[in-house]
């Protein structure tokens, strides 16, 4: 077994949060687990990936064309993401849109970056900001994401308690995280919420 | 605490490698990619009654490491690449002298240039200096070769060099951990024997003995580990450190079986275990991430040893540029083998997103010193040559602020910026940017000189209390105020300045323009804790936040708030008008200074400023 995950969004969205979490959970049912993240000079506002890499691997990080799976934290930078994906991708976009802050830029607008998105295979576009917004707290948006990449496909590598055990001995306010993570289940799923 | 796996960042694993080899003292300087060493120490040290220390740079971290090994101790340094250039005068004593406990130093090398300034391979220093260097591949091998190192080096009496990557430093993996042996700290040093002396009387000696014990460790390397994979004889492999990571991933998916080996010491290279494998080779590729270290030593060994084999490597088949990939070590092996490598390029999705640079947080103080010094020297009518250097800082590089136009090493700001005023005969007007934990770093020596020798420029010290690039660490800023240090040096023109009170900092800073333009050198110590720190700690303290909003028709949309602080909470709207993200606002109330339209406004506590400027 082999699944590679390619996050990507902007610093401060909780990204490295998010691997160590899957990490932990992995470690947790004994399966090898490699995360690689990249930070730059700013702590704040430039991109930021995570490679996470789980079962047989040595390297940390992902081939060109090799992610099965992406998780999108922001808009524009899912279009990042381009050189990791191949046909069978799984991808979950975040449909929220963070202006870098360069001055006068012209950006396309939220519908058109989903439009093109929407155009490939396996693409799921949630919203995960104002689904965090509405749980009552927008700093719970990387577990809405996290839980509809379990549900699109980390479900196959590593089973649902072993995350929500990792999120509670690991995280600050479990509960609304474990929420936050469930909502983002249902949200693939398609299910009402629990 | 049990024997046990836990999921871990490899530069904790390297920490708790050395934490259970016995380590009593470690000292350092933050630099990306080293830091969680060294905070990881702090720590967990702590609690073992370990002494860990951020140092005010690399020289002064590696010669208390040294000291503190000299006397018998388990000691290491921690460092960045380039930091090891700072450290390399007692680096290469340590060699001369040896020393009587146990002393590690650990560079962290940064291939692919992340967040500095070049892609040194310190592997090199170790052939330079006659100090054994071991290489980890991963989080979990780290910290086993972290005890290897210490062992190593007490049993040597010799430093040793520990050289991790990026993609080994801030790697997270499994690692099994355990208790390991309780701080061994040393017993004095011997005053009879002024082993530790290096006259050139002593020194002479201490060459001779250096040169027979380096052969004694390149017999002893042959005993640390190396890893083989057992494959087809004819083609040989040989990897050092996160390299070998990478080729076994490739093999796999190759579907090739070339034999390899892996070498935990890359200098001296382990000749024994490779010339076994070589003899059966009629191939040898050397894969390893930096400079053609090992490959270089490999050829003078098959060259010494009469045996003709081709050797590919970083020379001559694989790019020294960057650093290695799985999709690198592919075209490598699959070339070096005439087969095809798989093609994969990822997907176009029709769109190029457009470049999200680094920017200064929301609520910087550097964001607004820039922009104070911007219109201080446009309106004194001077055009200065803006000399930087290393920090967050460095990002004034950058639109709209555009005030950094050489950088180049840590306190070059004050050493380079004189070279300008000398070089162009006083015409140019140079102003000299660093950070507190800059100048405590490398500044003070180059300021001293600068006085001395009555250089005129004006130093801009951006004071924010923390090594905030590097995470937020402490530094000699907390203890010693900036200005006094340097009123203590002999300068006159002393200056503070909050940059949150923009129009008494830009008056400031033109009363120091004006010393500088009489000849005379000036210093502005303009002083905020790093907006990170700060409202972490404010929030923590149940401070109650403060934030600004624009009032929709007061705001006429000039655009000086989000054109000219660049504010990443603050943004435009399709109108022109501002707009300011409550979300990212930590209420730093620069904007609402700028605002020429009155029009950007409070709602919480004021007090919020007031506090911010008490913390750190």
């Amino acid at each position: 077994m082999r699944i590679n995950i390619y996050m990507i969004g902007v610093g401060g969205q909780g990204l490295i949060t998010t691997s160590n979490l899957i990490g932990a959970a992995a470690t947790s049912r004994g399966i090898k687990v490699l995360t690689s993240e990249t930070h730059g000079l700013s702590q704040r506002g430039g991109s930021v990936d995570v490679h996470v890499r789980l079962g047989d691997v040595n390297s940390p990080l992902i081939p060109l064309g090799g992610a099965d799976l992406v998780i999108a934290f922001e808009l524009l930078e899912a279009f990042r993401a381009a050189p990791y994906i191949n046909e069978n991708t799984k991808i979950i976009v975040n449909s929220r849109l963070i202006r870098p802050p360069t001055p006068r830029l012209r950006l396309p607008s939220a519908e058109e970056l989903i439009n093109k998105l929407n155009a490939i295979r396996n693409v799921k576009i949630i919203d995960a900001f104002n689904t965090a917004i509405k749980l009552g707290n927008p700093i719970v948006e990387n577990m809405v994401l996290l839980g509809a990449a379990h549900a699109a496909g980390l479900n196959l590598a590593i089973d649902e308690n072993a995350i929500i055990e990792a999120i509670k001995s690991t995280m600050r306010m479990p509960e609304l995280n474990v929420k936050a993570f469930k909502m983002g289940i249902d949200l693939v799923n398609g299910s009402s919420p629990r | 605490m049990a024997c046990g796996k836990r999921f871990m960042l490899g530069n904790h694993a390297i920490a708790q490698g050395f934490l259970e080899a016995g380590i009593s003292v470690a000292m350092g300087y933050p630099g990306t990619p080293s830091s969680e060493i060294m905070e990881y120490l702090m720590e967990e040290g702590g609690k073992r009654g370990i002494y860990a220390e951020w140092s005010s740079n690399e020289k002064v971290a590696l010669e208390g490491a040294y000291g503190a090994a000299m006397t018998g101790a388990r000691a290491i340094a921690t460092m960045k690449h380039v930091g090891l250039n700072v450290g390399m005068d007692p680096l290469m004593s340590s060699a001369y002298t040896g020393v009587e406990g146990g002393l590690a130093i650990v560079t962290a090398d940064d291939p692919g240039m992340w967040s500095s300034q070049n892609e040194q391979d310190n592997r090199w220093v170790g052939l330079h200096a006659y100090i054994p260097v071991l290489e980890p591949y991963d989080p979990a091998n780290a910290k086993e070769l972290a005890q290897i190192a210490m062992e190593f080096s007490e049993k040597m009496k010799h430093p040793v060099l520990f050289r991790t990557v990026t993609r080994v430093s801030h790697t997270r993996g499994p690692v099994y951990v355990c208790d390991g042996k309780s701080p061994v700290f040393g017993k004095g040093i011997d005053r009879t024997q002024k082993r530790f002396a290096l006259v050139p009387a002593n020194a002479r000696k201490l060459k001779a003995e250096l040169v027979g014990r380096w052969a004694k460790i390149e017999e002893a390397v042959e005993e640390l580990p190396v890893k083989v994979e057992e494959g087809d004889p004819g083609l040989l492999v040989i990897t050092s450190g996160s390299a070998f990571a990478y080729v076994m991933d490739s093999i796999k998916e190759l579907e090739i079986s070339p034999t390899v080996i892996n070498l935990s010491v890359p200098v001296p290279v382990q000749r024994r275990k490779v010339l076994d494998l070589a003899t059966k080779a009629n191939k040898i590729i050397v894969v390893e991430e930096g400079d053609p270290v090992v490959e270089t030593q490999i050829k003078a060994v098959l060259f010494d040893e009469g045996i003709k084999v081709p050797v590919l490597g970083k020379s001559n088949f694989v790019s020294p540029v960057g650093e290695l990939s799985i999709d690198i070590t592919n075209s490598v092996l699959a070339g070096a083998m005439g087969i095809e490598a798989p093609r994969r390029r990822g997907m176009d999705l029709g769109y190029e997103p457009p470049q999200r640079p680094p920017v200064f947080c929301p609520g910087c103080p550097h964001a607004a010193s820039y922009y104070e010094l911007k219109l201080a020297s446009t309106t004194s009518k001077v055009k200065p040559l803006f000399s930087g250097d290393i920090g967050c800082y460095s990002l004034g590089i950058n639109p709209p602020f555009d005030e950094e136009d050489v950088l180049t090493d840590m306190g070059s700001s004050l050493g380079v910026g004189m070279g300008i005023n000398r070089g162009t005969n006083g015409r140019s007007f140079v102003v000299s940017i660093i950070g507190d934990s800059t100048f405590f770093h490398s500044g003070l020596p180059a300021l001293a000189s600068a006085i001395y020798n009555k250089t005129p420029l004006l130093l801009i010290v951006l004071d924010n209390r923390t090594t905030a690039m590097t995470g937020g660490q402490p530094n000699p800023t907390q203890a010693i105020p900036i200005e006094e240090a340097v009123r203590g040096l002999g300068v006159r023109n002393v200056y503070s300045i909050d940059p949150f009170n923009v129009k008494e900092a830009v008056n400031t800073m033109r009363n120091a323009i004006d010393a500088v333009k009489r000849g005379e050198t000036a210093v502005v110590v303009s002083k905020r804790a790093c907006a990170l720190e700060a409202a972490r700690k404010l929030r923590r303290e149940g401070v109650e936040p403060l934030i600004y909003s624009v009032v929709e028709d007061a705001c006429k949309a000039c655009g000086i708030c989000y054109n000219m602080i660049a504010c990443p909470a603050i943004q435009p709207k399709d109108d022109g008008r501002a707009w300011i993200d409550p979300n990212s606002c930590v209420g730093c109330s620069v904007c609402a200074q700028v605002c020429p339209y009155d029009a950007i406004k409070p709602s919480g506590n004021l007090d919020w400023i007031k506090r911010w400027g008490e913390t750190l």
